[in-house]
């Protein structure tokens, strides 16, 4: 008994000590078993499938009534026809067949084929209880995930920008299957237990109350003892789940660092460093071992206890008559029944508290509301394309500005060049232009009205978009050149192909357009990926160009091929251009200095040859030889 | 089958705790046995009238044989899933070793996600089957005969007929685990899906934002979502299937009790105890069998995963030191290449093609060229990371080949080029370069032979500092100067950096590549760069284009020649103003 005190407050210490670890996942954080406010909501949630919970509650009480139904047959027909057989050969008869058994047996088959039609009825809703809760829990569970999210990627890009893909992905995976469990195993489940367990008592007390007595005064010993061990069960279970996590992540993490483990010849200490970490989740399993050990034994022998208890009790009234044997079956059965929901209550425990948990997390997610908002403005006539940017400022932190009181125009069909250092904010110009963000002061405008008066998709439509590391989707070519886009017709796709010279990336690809792209676009180069983000922004045929040059250094014929696509992206359309090319900014229309989130001069190449500033300085370093 | 046998060898170093854990099975089930015998007597006799002393008796007896029983299921379920437990860890490190010990031709051959998965699931795939698996199953070998024979001594007709069910629910059980095992999979498949559409979603979400595309998103997802929800009620519908054939044949099983044993009970007298002990066996009786059909339905994993575990344990590593290894007294530091060739498995051309080179001791060679020309495969080349199919390389005169692991790989360190960090500290991961624990001085020495001192300062815990997932995150120069650090520690003769200083800005870097050569006794450089300041300084450049070299010389030379290097040198040079601005 001492080994076990001790083991389960080991349990709970290492819980505790990993719930403190930085190194633990969130997801193991312990939380509270009932928190109505959340139930409520998430009931609120449930709205729609309302009719399947209520579907399920009453698969649950028509199994409960055939359940109780199935003991009640076997005592009848035992104290029935059984016991006046029996109580006939008692006085000495021989009943035959024909004579004082014809009766009996007769309503014995009766008795069995209703226990049949019984067991027929059982089996048809034991296999509703679990189809349809399934259903019920999954179906709540597929809506709230889209729900979820679709929610997440209306967020702003700043609430992005402070997550790590990895939780947010949890979001919608576990912590959204969490709840799933909760829907069926706990709120159902459960809620259905207390009534079986009401009503088990209560059928009890009245078939005989002193056994009920008994049962009743026992009981809290079983619920004692499921809830005791689960929690230390849980706790033990919580600290090797955070062990074999810090297991796994040092394997990947050799596993990609294979190179300098070989070439530093460092095999002998990574084993090593693998066996101590084995050694601490061995450890922290011998713990759950002990537990789960003790647990279902220590269950069975109060189980024990309890039948023990009722065979001396109920045996003092079987031996004089007040209790027929039909009875003490049907009861003992019942107690079986009453038994089984109270040693699980632990389990169900443990389910709603890692739900709850998640319900938390996740209804944080779907409270956070964006606040680049969507405008009402639909566009009117088509987009001229007159871009404005006046008295624009803006910090991501606040007290830290990234851009300050930045003012200039790129007049419809124009392409503005922006140079700069890294960090003097030329991203920040184009992540404000797509309504990324919203500036902290100023406006920009779209001819002539705030960005922030039109709707949203709307205005974001009419930018085609080229990142310097462009994203490329699982699926196929086309579907990430098209991204089901209306405006992107098959005609518009073909002459984007064209334009962008991704036809060259086509030819080399046997299936072509239907090729498949692997994950971030994996199967293809850096150039090629360059290519087919140009085509897939020319294939919207956007009236503005928002784009950030790559600076991979890629063969010669492929620079060309990437800079002509980028020519035929550009003209005719108003263009904002993060530039790293010299050939594009001596190209531009007007080429914008940016310095520590100042614009420091603006202008075409020659007038700000001839301004005499930093852009005449760097280009009479540039190209003092020839002549610029 | 000789798969999972093979396996179970490692069970057996735990023999003697395995028996006696294999021996506690069937007192235990024997004492559940006992306690339903113990009360459908007391209810036999009962009938005929008892005394309070006799049922005292009774009560003490079933409370003395459930606590031996308990004893014996405790000592069963420990002494069983200890060792197994022990087996998993040996396998595991057994695995991991072997890993380890593979060549990276070996590592880019197979995908990390299915060398996780053979040490995580198929090692629990493993386990179970041959740990508790094997006590369940030893279980319901002792429980269902006992049960069944002392039944059948009971009355025949009745323990024949409960038989019926009992086989139904074991045939239903053998004949949905494989459904149950695929609808499952198909589920695992289906939540996988919906984390990857989330990741890219997530990951992509400029993009999505850019072309106001998170309608289809949300359409991807939706329908992800969906297969996954169609997925979950086909697994469901299963599973209910499952559940009533299981209860149902145990519900069924009351049939005979009450019509058989009834009219036995009419006809031949047979006591109302006896049939207490068919109800309540039955109870017993459950789980016993549901777990033999489980373990039936597990069996086919198991022998697949045992299988992939064997196959990893199996695999001979392909580079290995040689039989009769020269040895280098002092390493000097002399390069050569002659005719070297590599093809990557699988590949449609060479990636290194007929590459020919000197490097001198106490120089440095840089190799530039645009992406995916080869660079970073030579220089796998040199560390042996990858053999040569063609040609020879030679350190000191002496074939790589000819040479131990432990004597090149010492001779050399190498930074690679995704500039490769341990989540741990900062000292960890310096010290990771190094044969012995750094003292406090070297480290300091290293930090700032990295241009990185001023940095490491001003973090909160030093050069104690975690550094990664959990820890502060560097940027990527920091990353790169840190991983430099890590490979002067060992004070190699030569020094191959994988383009491992493209995030460092130019003032450092040339501070940086001065830092490199210094040692007392001289080294030698290898640099591949994409920038080209980096390697203007270099005694000796060549210039990969698809795996051949089509320039070399010094920076001057090649600034001269007409070709890829002079150009993209002025195409850098303007950028870096640009960028510099």
């Amino acid at each position: 008994m001492i080994q076990v005190v001790k083991q389960l407050k080991e349990a709970r210490k290492a819980a505790k000590k990993a719930a403190s670890d930085p190194d633990t996942p969130e997801e193991m954080v312990v939380g509270k078993a009932w928190d109505s406010t959340l139930a409520r909501r998430l009931w609120r949630e449930a709205r729609p499938h309302h009719g399947l919970f209520y579907g399920a509650f009453a698969v649950l009480a028509v199994l409960f009534v055939l359940e109780m139904a199935g003991p009640w047959i076997i005592r009848n027909a035992i104290d029935g026809p059984v016991a006046e057989v029996i109580a006939l050969r008692a006085q000495g008869d021989t009943p035959t067949l024909e004579q004082g058994m014809e009766g009996p047996t007769r309503e014995l088959i009766w008795w069995a084929l209703a226990y049949l039609a019984c067991t027929l009825g059982m089996t048809s809703f034991r296999y509703l209880e679990v189809a349809h809760l399934t259903r019920t829990g999954q179906s709540v569970v597929h809506d709230l995930r889209v729900k979820l999210f679709k929610h997440i990627e209306s967020l702003d890009l700043s609430w992005f920008d402070k997550r790590p893909t990895g939780s947010l992905v949890t979001r919608v995976t576990s912590d959204i299957e969490n709840l799933g469990e909760m829907f069926t195993s706990g709120l159902v489940t459960l809620g259905f237990d207390f009534v079986r367990i009401a009503v088990l008592l209560v059928v009890l007390f009245v078939l005989h109350w002193q056994l009920a007595l008994v049962v009743l005064a026992l009981m809290p010993l079983l619920i004692g003892v499921s809830l005791v061990f689960r929690g230390g069960a849980r706790n033990a279970h919580r600290a090797v789940r955070a062990k074999l996590s810090v297991l796994n992540g040092y394997l990947q993490e050799v596993l990609q660092g294979m190179r300098v483990v070989h070439v530093f010849r460092r095999e002998a200490r990574v084993s090593q460093r693998f066996r101590d970490l084995l050694g601490q989740y061995l450890q922290a399993n011998v713990r759950t071992i002990v537990l789960f050990a003790l647990f279902f034994p220590a269950l069975d022998f109060v189980v024990n206890g309890i039948q023990a208890a009722i065979v001396w009790v109920g045996g003092l009234d079987i031996s004089s008559g007040d209790l027929e044997v039909g009875e003490f079956f049907q009861f003992w059965l019942y107690v079986g029944m009453l038994l089984n929901p109270v040693r699980e209550l632990g389990e169900r425990y443990n389910v709603l508290q890692s739900a709850f948990a998640s319900s938390e997390r996740i209804f944080q997610v779907l409270d956070t509301q964006p606040t680049v908002a969507s405008g009402s403005r639909a566009r009117g006539a088509a987009v001229r394309g007159v871009i404005r940017f006046e008295n624009v400022s803006f910090d991501y932190l606040p007290g830290v500005p990234v851009l300050q009181d930045v003012s200039f125009e790129i007049p419809a069909g124009a392409t503005v060049a922006v140079v700069g250092a890294t960090g003097a904010g030329k991203s920040t110009l184009a992540n404000l232009l797509m309504r990324f963000y919203d500036p902290t002061r100023g406006r920009i405008t779209l001819d002539g009205v705030d960005l922030r008066e039109y709707e949203l998709e709307e205005l974001r439509s009419q930018f085609g978009l080229v990142l310097q590391e462009d994203f490329l989707f699982a699926g196929s070519v086309r579907e990430n050149l098209v991204m089901e886009r209306s405006e992107v017709s098959e005609a518009s796709l073909a002459r984007a192909l064209d334009a962008s010279r991704a036809r060259v990336v086509l030819e080399r690809l046997p299936q072509g357009l239907d090729a498949p792209v692997a994950e971030r676009g994996a199967t293809l180069s850096t150039g090629e990926r360059q290519l087919l983000a140009i085509a897939r922004a020319l294939a919207g045929s956007p009236r503005i160009v928002v784009l950030d040059e790559a600076t991979a250094s890629v063969d010669s014929q492929t620079e060309h091929q990437i800079e002509e696509a980028q020519d035929n992206l550009l003209a005719g359309r108003s263009a904002l251009v993060i530039a790293h090319r010299l050939s594009t900014v001596r190209k531009a229309h007007k080429i914008l200095v940016m310095h520590r989130g100042v614009l420091r001069e603006q202008g075409t190449h020659e007038e700000l040859l001839r301004l005499g500033g930093i852009y005449a300085r760097l280009h009479r370093l540039q190209f003092a030889g020839d002549g610029g | 089958m000789k798969q999972l046998w093979i396996q179970f060898q490692r069970f057996l170093r735990y023999r003697w705790t395995l028996a006696a854990g294999v021996a506690c099975i069937p007192l235990a089930a024997l004492g559940d046995v006992w306690i339903t015998k113990i009360v459908g007597d007391a209810i036999a006799r009962l009938r005929e009238g008892s005394d309070t002393e006799f049922l005292s008796g009774m009560f003490w007896l079933m409370m003395a044989v459930a606590l031996v029983r308990g004893i014996f299921r405790y000592l069963q379920r420990w002494w069983i899933v200890s060792v197994s437990r022990y087996v998993e860890v040996g396998l595991k490190q057994d695995l991991f070793d072997k890993l380890v010990e593979l060549p990276l031709s070996f590592h880019v051959q197979h995908r990390s996600g299915d060398l996780v998965s053979r040490l995580t699931s198929d090692v629990e795939n493993v386990r179970m089957f041959l740990g508790p698996g094997l006590m369940y199953t030893g279980g319901a070998l002792v429980m269902v005969p006992a049960s069944l024979i002392y039944l059948l001594a009971l009355d025949a007709s009745v323990a024949a007929w409960m038989v019926v069910p009992l086989v139904i629910m074991g045939l239903g059980m053998k004949w949905m685990a494989p459904r149950l095992e695929k609808h499952s999979l198909a589920v695992q498949e289906s939540a996988a899906e919906i984390s990857h559409k989330a990741q890219e979603a997530f990951s992509g979400i400029r993009v999505i934002k850019g072309y106001a595309r998170e309608e289809q998103q949300t359409r991807r997802f939706g329908s992800a979502s969906a297969k996954s929800l169609h997925h979950q009620l086909e697994l469901g519908r299963a599973r209910g299937v499952t559940h009533a054939i299981t209860w149902g044949s145990k519900d069924l099983t009351f049939l005979p009790i009450l019509f058989v044993g009834g009219m036995a009970m009419m006809n031949k007298d047979l006591p109302a105890g006896d049939l207490f002990k068919f109800i309540d066996l039955i109870a017993k009786l459950f789980w016993p069998i549901i777990a033999l059909g489980w373990m039936a339905g597990i069996y086919p994993r198991a022998v697949v995963s045992a299988g992939r575990v064997s196959e990893l344990l199996e695999t001979q590593p392909e580079i290995a030191d040689p039989s009769a290894p020269i040895e280098l007294d002092e390493v000097r530091g002399r390069l050569e290449l002659e005719r070297v060739s590599f093809r990557y498995p699988g590949a449609e051309r060479e990636a290194v093609e007929n590459v020919s080179l000197v490097v001198p001791e106490n120089t440095v060679l840089g190799v530039v060229g645009p992406t995916g020309s080869g660079k970073s495969t030579l220089l796998n080349l040199l560390t042996r990371l990858f053999d040569a199919s063609a040609g020879e390389i030679r350190l000191d005169g002496a074939p790589i080949k000819r040479l131990n692991l432990a004597t090149l790989r010492g001779a050399l360190a190498y930074v690679p080029q995704d500039s490769f960090l341990f989540s741990d500290t900062w000292r960890a991961n310096v010290g990771f370069g190094a044969d012995e624990p750094l003292d406090d001085a070297t480290v300091a020495e290293l930090a700032d032979r990295a241009c990185m001192a001023g940095e490491v300062a001003t973090f909160p815990g030093g050069y104690d500092q975690k550094i990664g997932e959990r820890g502060v995150t560097l940027s990527g120069g920091q990353r790169q100067r840190t991983c430099i650090a890590r490979a002067l520690a060992g004070d190699p003769r030569v020094l191959v950096l994988d383009d491992s200083l493209s995030a460092v800005d130019t003032e450092t870097e040339a501070q940086l590549v001065r830092n490199l050569r210094s040692a007392s006794h001289g080294r030698t450089v290898i640099l591949a760069a994409h920038r080209l300041s980096t390697v203007r300084h270099a005694d000796q450049i060549v210039v990969l284009s698809k795996g051949r070299i089509v320039q070399r010389g010094r920076h001057d030379e090649l600034l001269e020649q007409p070709g890829w290097y002079a150009d993209t040198w002025s195409r850098q040079q303007a950028q870096a103003e640009l960028a510099g601005l």
